[in-house]
């Protein structure tokens, strides 16, 4: 008996080893099999395709798509479907396009759809613009004026996000003839544009939408609700990729060859890859153990210290730029003041607590030095570009930066301003109450939390008592946003939101999110000014800068309006972080955007997807090839 | 056979008061969680808006769609209906992705990961732990602590372990994903074979860590049962070894069962770090998102799964362990 189980136990523990050995020495040959390329005749045909996508004709994503794709439907904003629809500043443009791609590198809108560039009438009310002759829709018809106005029309009937939008600043869109666009822009009371430079991002973010396909959208849709959820797999679509795939683990878009833009008008070729392929990750640390292994070919995600890739590793992984911050920093990831809590109505306060704030160990450790550092570009309200940049008088405003770190500055500052400690208990009160606050961001962002963490560090330093705590992102979101009524008492005192990036309205976009008092009173607010801030004077200049075309006039603005931000400190920015991040792995690819990459006008690092950065699709060759 | 009636019918009695109760949890236990899941559907929607009425009216037409402006009891009368007629609705998340939808198609993954490993895991477990009762010795001095480690070894712990060694250094297997990152799901020998090594890593970060758990149980088990007087007393009578050793697992064997049929009921609720970790497809991820998206519908209908799943085993156990354990039966008929 004892010999029969001896006997049985060897059995099992061999069989075990045998499949655990066994299964990878016989993964050898598939793997090999699936590398080769395989036939593809019918490429639009899934089911008659053999089951592998060939490497070498395949660029494959991460950062972009979270959860699967729910639909294709570009008059809805949730689709989920983030390769190919996302109208946005720089928008994405594989599937959909505008007729103008906005360039984050120069500021410049270039054309798509649209030939040559658009024109203001003389009273700046209204835009001309013509399409170009070559442009066609998927299914071979031309596209036509009439379905960009059409396009705008059903907007507006359906009342979808994009006509709330746009609506406030967008009149009418109408077609002249089958080429030429008129764009007629809202008029405030004295006949002048409300805004002329949210009419002219219009044309660079929104999508143009075949009118014959709307058309059979809205005879199948029964109100507005269907039709902006319909799930429209029939879409047809004017860019160069196309729906090849969708389930839960990926989405896969295969190239049109028939695509116009191989007209000389154009881009005068097909882009490089047959298809687009995005694998959806769980998380940022399987999307990096990807990259790492050369299973995706462009990271929009945040890589932890991305250098030890080449720099340990020795892999063919690489960034914008070889050295920190490695990217284009064009958002502001800022903490917000309740100024309704004890204390924070006190500009003291606030200036001492940014002063003292140790920004580089926020960008060393949050950001595994991915930003650029206050030294090199000192805090105002514009991003790192050197568009924006330009727009300000440094030396007006050198005096009222700082750099952080400057706790004896920021104690000084406090003493002066007659925040002691008076109790003896080491934390300074303000008219004896001591000031005691609560900095806070989404839990699991790590991070932002990071950088919280050495918030409320900077707090201790200087005897202002600072406690963190994260919620989870469905409450901090509800309650944040929440800008028609104060933010709570307790738990919101410091908080982080976001800024805008580069587009075509920047940077006047941004400052109006980060300062101006239109967004307090909003029952959901998604735009900025979180902290419900407000000053008449920095509003007046909000609103009047749409309209300055002199240049000079419009620097001053930007200088005064920065002056204002940092005197009055009513949020401060901790970093500085790329519009889209952007690592490449060249173990297929190659050529792909990098500074200095000799492309004119220059590619920017926006993943080959987003604005101009398509080019780089086009530029595309193959290793060793 | 009327003291078996009355067991069974005291049994579903408790069965059925059980489901109403996890039932109505399962509806209200979501909707207690603070904030407002509407709020981020139109965060979704309302990027890059600039005018309170457009951001307002999207809020509006959202909440009458999904209907959280009702009162909870009107909610939870809807739910009722809607739950008989098979529908749980749409899902917060993911709409206009129907949940049933959601669930069709990350269901199966976990069923066919979970199901296998749980009961391979179980069958080694509880074969490892007899033999180590059984045999003593070098055996059992090498599976007990082995056991005990492994079995302490944190699940993500076990697929951190197993990626790095045979995923990233070995490149044995690949790191992520149900099948290749180049495959097209089709019938082709291709497809098959990328799923099944896919599968290795998942499985067997499931199936080791279960191992260790079932075979300490069975060992100790077994050990009291080995000394129990019946065994001892069947050994004076001169039965046979091989009698006496099925005798003793059929004892020992007991509480493994249940243990058993409660990992089956529970297996629904996937195998969450596995799933992470692997980039694996299932349903722990699903609810995972559901939770923090406070996707009310994803929720329920999830929870009423794994509900209705733990509640079932349960139920079958209690009316098979009438039969196998006529002990139980008796006491229960009295």
């Amino acid at each position: 008996m004892k010999k029969l189980l001896y006997v049985m136990s060897l059995l099992i523990i061999a069989s075990m080893v045998l499949t655990a050995c066994g299964a990878p020495a016989a993964t050898q040959p598939p793997v090999v099999e699936t590398e080769a390329p395989v036939a593809t005749e019918a490429p639009l045909d899934p089911a008659a395709m053999a089951a592998a996508l060939p490497r070498n004709e395949t660029l494959y994503f991460n950062g972009q798509q979270w959860g699967p794709v729910v639909g294709w439907n570009p008059f809805s904003n949730s689709n989920n479907n983030a390769l190919a629809i996302a109208q946005q500043d720089s928008a994405r443009v594989i599937m959909f396009e505008t007729p103008y791609l906005y360039n984050m590198l120069d500021g410049k809108q270039y054309p798509l759809l649209a030939d040559g560039d658009y024109a203001w009438n003389d009273e700046r009310t209204e835009i001309t613009f013509k399409i170009k002759a070559a442009a066609k829709w998927s299914d071979g018809t031309p596209v036509t004026a009439e379905d960009v106005a059409y396009t705008w029309a059903t907007h507006l009937k359906y009342e979808t996000p994009t006509a709330a939008a746009n609506k406030d600043y967008v009149d009418t869109i109408e077609a002249v003839d089958p080429q030429t666009v008129v764009v007629k822009a809202k008029l405030d009371a004295d006949g002048k544009t409300v805004n002329p430079l949210l009419v002219q991002a219009y044309l660079s973010n929104n999508y143009v939408i075949q009118k014959a396909w709307t058309e059979t959208l809205e005879a199948r849709s029964a109100d507005a609700t269907a039709l902006l959820a319909d799930t429209a797999e029939d879409v047809v679509y004017s860019g160069p990729y196309g729906k090849f795939f969708a389930d839960d683990q990926k989405v896969v878009y295969v190239r049109n060859d028939e695509y116009w833009g191989q007209d000389a008008s154009m881009w005068g070729k097909l882009p490089a890859p047959k298809y687009l392929a995005h694998t959806i990750f769980k998380d940022n640390a399987a999307g990096s153990v990807a990259l790492a292994q050369g299973e995706v070919d462009v990271s929009q995600q945040f890589n932890s210290n991305i250098q030890v890739l080449w720099l340990s590793y020795g892999l063919p992984v690489s960034t914008y730029l070889p050295e920190p911050p490695y990217g284009i920093g064009a958002t502001l990831p800022t903490a917000f003041y309740n100024l309704k809590s004890y204390g924070l109505d006190n500009v003291a306060v606030r200036k001492a607590i940014a002063m003292a704030v140790d920004y580089p160990t926020i960008i060393a450790n949050a950001m595994t030095n991915q930003s650029a550092t206050f030294d090199q570009v000192p805090r105002s309200l514009m991003n790192p570009t050197a568009g924006e940049q330009a727009l300000y008088d440094k030396d007006a405003v050198k005096d009222l930066q700082w750099a952080g770190n400057d706790v004896e500055g920021a104690m000084a500052l406090l003493d002066e301003a007659g925040i002691t400690d008076t109790d003896g208990d080491g934390w300074r009160e303000l008219e004896g109450q001591k000031l005691s606050y609560v900095a806070t961001c989404p839990n699991g962002w790590s991070d932002w939390q990071a950088a919280i963490e050495i918030v409320a560090a900077a707090g201790k330093k200087i005897g202002i008592d600072i406690t963190t705590n994260y919620p989870e992102w469905s409450v901090y979101q509800t309650v944040v946003t929440k800008s028609d009524a104060p933010l709570p008492e307790e738990g919101y005192d410091i908080f982080m939101m976001w800024s805008d990036g580069a587009g075509p309205t920047q940077p006047w976009g941004r400052i109006r999110k980060m300062m101006s008092s239109e967004f307090v009173g909003m029952t959901s607010n998604w735009n900025g000014n979180w902290g419900q801030y407000s000053n008449p004077a920095a509003d007046e200049l909000i609103k009047a800068i749409p309209t300055m075309t002199d240049e000079a006039e419009l620097k001053a603005a930007y200088t005064e309006l920065v002056k204002i931000y940092l005197t009055d400190v009513p949020s401060f920015t901790l970093m500085y972080r790329p519009q889209a991040f952007h690592a490449v792995n060249e173990s297929v690819w190659t050529n792909f955007p990098h500074d200095g990459d000799g492309t004119e006008p220059p590619v920017p690092p926006l993943d080959l997807t987003d604005g101009w950065s398509i080019a780089g699709l086009y530029n595309l060759t193959l290793v060793g090839e | 056979m009327k003291g078996y009636r009355k067991y069974f019918l005291n049994k579903l009695a408790w069965f059925l008061v059980t489901f109403v109760f996890a039932f109505l949890l399962n509806f209200i236990l979501p909707r207690l969680m603070p904030g407002d899941p509407v709020a981020a559907i139109v965060a979704r929607l309302a990027q890059g808006m600039t005018n309170t009425t457009g951001v307002q009216a999207i809020y509006e037409q959202y909440t009458e769609l999904f209907g959280t402006n009702k009162p909870m009891l009107e909610q939870f009368f809807l739910y009722v209906r809607n739950v008989m007629r098979g529908d749980f609705g749409f899902s917060f998340s993911q709409y206009p992705r129907s949940v049933a939808d959601v669930l069709r198609s990350s269901i199966w993954w976990t069923v066919a990961l979970q199901f296998p490993a749980i009961i391979v895991g179980w069958l080694i477990g509880n074969t490892f732990g007899a033999l180590a009762a059984y045999l003593k010795g070098g055996f059992d001095k090498v599976l007990m602590p082995v056991s005990i480690f492994v079995s302490n070894l944190p699940a993500f712990g076990m697929a951190v372990i197993l990626m790095v060694v045979f995923a990233v250094n070995l490149k044995w297997f690949p790191t992520s994903g149900g099948y290749g990152f180049d495959l097209i799901p089709s019938f082709t020998w291709a497809f098959i074979w990328s799923v099944i090594i896919h599968y290795q890593l998942p499985f067997w970060s499931i199936v080791l860590i279960a191992i260790g758990g079932q075979a300490i149980g069975m060992r100790s088990m077994a050990i009291y049962e080995l000394n129990a007087d019946y065994v001892k007393y069947s050994r004076f009578m001169g039965i046979k070894d091989r009698k006496i050793i099925g005798y003793v697992f059929r004892n020992a064997m007991l509480p493994q069962v249940t243990g058993l049929a409660l990992s089956i009921g529970t297996m629904v609720g996937g195998a969450l770090v596995a799933e992470i970790i692997f980039s694996y497809p299932g349903l722990g991820s699903t609810i995972l998102t559901a939770v923090r998206g406070q996707d009310y519908p994803l929720i329920s209908a999830a929870t009423l799964i794994i509900t209705v799943m733990v509640l079932s085993a349960n139920f079958i156990i209690e009316i098979l362990y009438g039969f196998i354990d006529p002990r139980i039966k008796a006491a229960q008929a009295d």
